[in-house]
């Protein structure tokens, strides 16, 4: 039936393959519960870039014994068990803070961008640059949730990392609760996107109009 | 505790679970998809079913799981990669029984459920529900639930686009961009639902 | 006859992998047990010297807690109705009831404090919620938590009401977290019905 394998290509495409940013956006939603306190992101982007680099790195060295029809699985028990640790050890040491990120943490193992640099990178290249690839892609991850989580936590609780910062938490700013909510993240975020595209886009027209 | 009271508070959960506390607009699961598949209606309304379904049964197998395996031998830290195995099995067996049993149901039905596999909204309402350690009952409703919720947003959110079609975006907002904001705006709408439980 | 090229490899394959990745789990699992199960305790023996009538440093170091704990606390006994007691230099200053009952989402699970009086509250500490943040969640804040401390018990079917920020409140009762209607209910249904109980088992043995 090749109607039908068309959509699931088409649609199986559209989630792995597109543009990197796009990808990024992607991997970041499940996580964007937890910025709205700058302490609980960083230790969610230090999970994450844990994560992809080891991850990425084991699937790189073993990637000459992994039969192909397998490769998905084997790339989920990787990325699940590099996930546990960090979060039993979390739970160990700093149980309020792995109260705070909740499921969170563990849902790390469904992102689609650890997975997808697994696919992409380290499957066909070697332990040490699949290594370097997965740890920039987790930090790259990182760094915009922190963004995020900044925003929102200056403009909603106008503080930053707990400590009250001089403006946002005087009498002379109103807190922006709706920051402190869902809404908040799924605004920030859009702006943020919306940021890097345009540049994205008009420095792509300015390589256009230099190669005319 | 009473029946009538038991009734009562699944009733609570339900509501709760699709409108308050909304998977997606509120707990941010299952956003992947979400943002790919929702540029049209139909095919929305399909992948939004799928997940109902799914979720509730995923839910339910979790939760013997949980109930069976994890607690009396003490390894709840591998509860991620048990819930993993059994939704990936459960809906790798759905779809071969779908494929040959309803080739309908398959066409519009069964080719979502290879995208269900990594929605992070199934494994999702599985952790919440044994961090609340619901019963079974409240368990399964707070998936059937969950999934109703889901499936509403992803509604909404398809119904908006295809509108959207006919509007001016700018470059930067195109795609993703103007996907949040709208889940944003819907996330604000879907707060409003608090006052009702606030009544009871 | 490459290993590589037999059908069965592949499971084979994910076979030993999930075996190898599952021990090392389970080993490190079993490693961190005793921590993870001394941390559920210490939450409790923190919140326990939370609602101590005497001033305690803001965030009492990890390591001291149970040292503190065991220095101050001595478990129930037939006469204190299955609360804590804090002595000092040989006389009970306060009962430390533990509380616990189902939330709007999950158990919350506390601990109450009431001078020997039987009557004046000395505080309150949750040491497990799962409440929704910046709602029902808030029952951990300091705004919530500061208006029990010089509250009395009443008589009657609530000793401790929880009344609706609307309301005016007196002795007997306090402001419930805006917008937490539910877990509010509940709470005070629980907490309630635990000092009801405690209250019963006190004026039995005691006087």
């Amino acid at each position: 039936m090749p109607g039908q394998k068309n959509i699931k290509n088409v649609v199986l495409d559209s989630l792995w393959r597109d543009n990197p940013i796009f990808r990024q956006i992607l991997g970041i939603c499940s996580a964007l519960a937890v910025t709205n306190l700058v302490l609980n992101t960083m230790v969610m982007g230090t999970a994450v870039i844990f994560t992809t680099a080891l991850s990425s790195l084991t699937v790189s060295l073993l990637r000459r014994w992994t039969p192909r029809v397998v490769r998905m699985m084997i790339e989920t028990l990787i990325i699940a068990f590099y996930v546990i640790l960090f979060d039993q050890t979390l739970k160990a040491y700093w149980p309020d803070m792995s109260r705070n990120l909740g499921p969170y943490v563990g849902l790390i193992i469904t992102n689609c961008i650890i997975m997808g640099r697994a696919e992409a990178f380290a499957n066909s290249n070697k332990p040490g640059l699949s290594f370097i690839d997965g740890l920039f892609s987790g930090l790259g991850y990182a760094l915009v949730l922190i963004a995020v989580a900044m925003i929102r936590e200056l403009f909603g609780m106008g503080a930053l990392l707990g400590t009250p910062m001089p403006f946002f938490s005087s009498s002379l700013w109103d807190r922006w609760i709706i920051m402190v909510m869902p809404p908040g993240a799924f605004f920030t975020l859009a702006i943020i996107v919306w940021i890097f595209r345009s540049l994205r886009f008009s420095k792509s027209e300015q390589t256009k109009e230099a190669e005319k | 505790m009473t029946a009538r009271t038991y009734g009562l508070q699944l009733l609570i959960i339900l509501f709760a679970s699709i409108f308050t506390e909304n998977i997606l607009l509120a707990r941010f699961l299952g956003m992947c998809s979400f943002l790919s598949v929702s540029r049209q209606v139909k095919t929305a309304f399909g992948l939004g079913l799928a997940v109902v379904f799914v979720m509730t049964c995923t839910v339910a197998l979790d939760w013997l799981a949980f109930q069976y395996v994890l607690k009396p031998f003490a390894i709840l830290y591998m509860r991620y990669i048990i819930f993993i195995i059994i939704i990936a099995a459960f809906v790798q067996f759905i779809e071969m029984a779908i494929e040959r049993y309803s080739p309908v149901l398959y066409q519009n039905l069964g080719i979502f459920l290879p995208l269900i596999t990594v929605n992070c909204a199934i494994l999702g309402a599985s952790l919440f529900m044994v961090i609340r350690e619901y019963d079974f009952g409240e368990g399964i409703v707070f998936g059937l639930g969950s999934g109703i919720g889901w499936m509403l947003a992803i509604l909404a959110m398809a119904g908006i686009r295809e509108k959207l079609n006919n509007a001016h975006i700018p470059k930067g907002l195109q795609g993703p961009g103007i996907t949040l904001i709208l889940a944003g705006l819907m996330a604000l709408a879907f707060i409003g639902f608090t006052g009702v439980l606030a009544g009871k | 006859m490459k290993i590589k090229n037999q059908i069965w490899f592949p499971v084979l394959y994910i076979f030993i992998l999930t075996l190898v990745l599952s021990s090392i789990l389970i080993l490190f699992g079993l490693f961190t047990r005793k921590r993870v199960e001394d941390n559920t305790r210490i939450a409790l023996e923190r919140s326990v010297l939370e609602v101590l009538p005497i001033d305690l440093a803001d965030k009492i170091p990890t390591n001291q807690v149970h040292q503190l704990y065991t220095k101050l606390i001595r478990d129930p006994d037939a006469s204190s109705g299955k609360a804590f007691r804090y002595i000092e230099a040989d006389s009970l200053i306060a009962y430390i009831l533990p509380v616990q009952g189902p939330g709007f989402w999950a158990a919350i699970k506390g601990v109450i404090g009431i001078a020997v009086d039987q009557k004046t509250v000395t505080g309150i500490s949750f040491y497990e919620q799962n409440e929704t943040p910046g709602l029902g969640g808030e029952i951990v804040s300091q705004t919530f938590r500061r208006q029990f401390v010089g509250k009395k018990l009443g008589a009657g079917k609530a000793p401790l009401e929880i009344r609706m920020p609307a309301e005016p409140i007196d002795e007997n009762s306090v402001h419930a977290v805006t917008g937490a209607t539910q877990t509010s209910m509940r709470l005070s249904k629980f907490l309630n019905e635990a000092l009801l109980t405690w209250q019963r088992a006190v004026t039995e043995k005691g006087e």
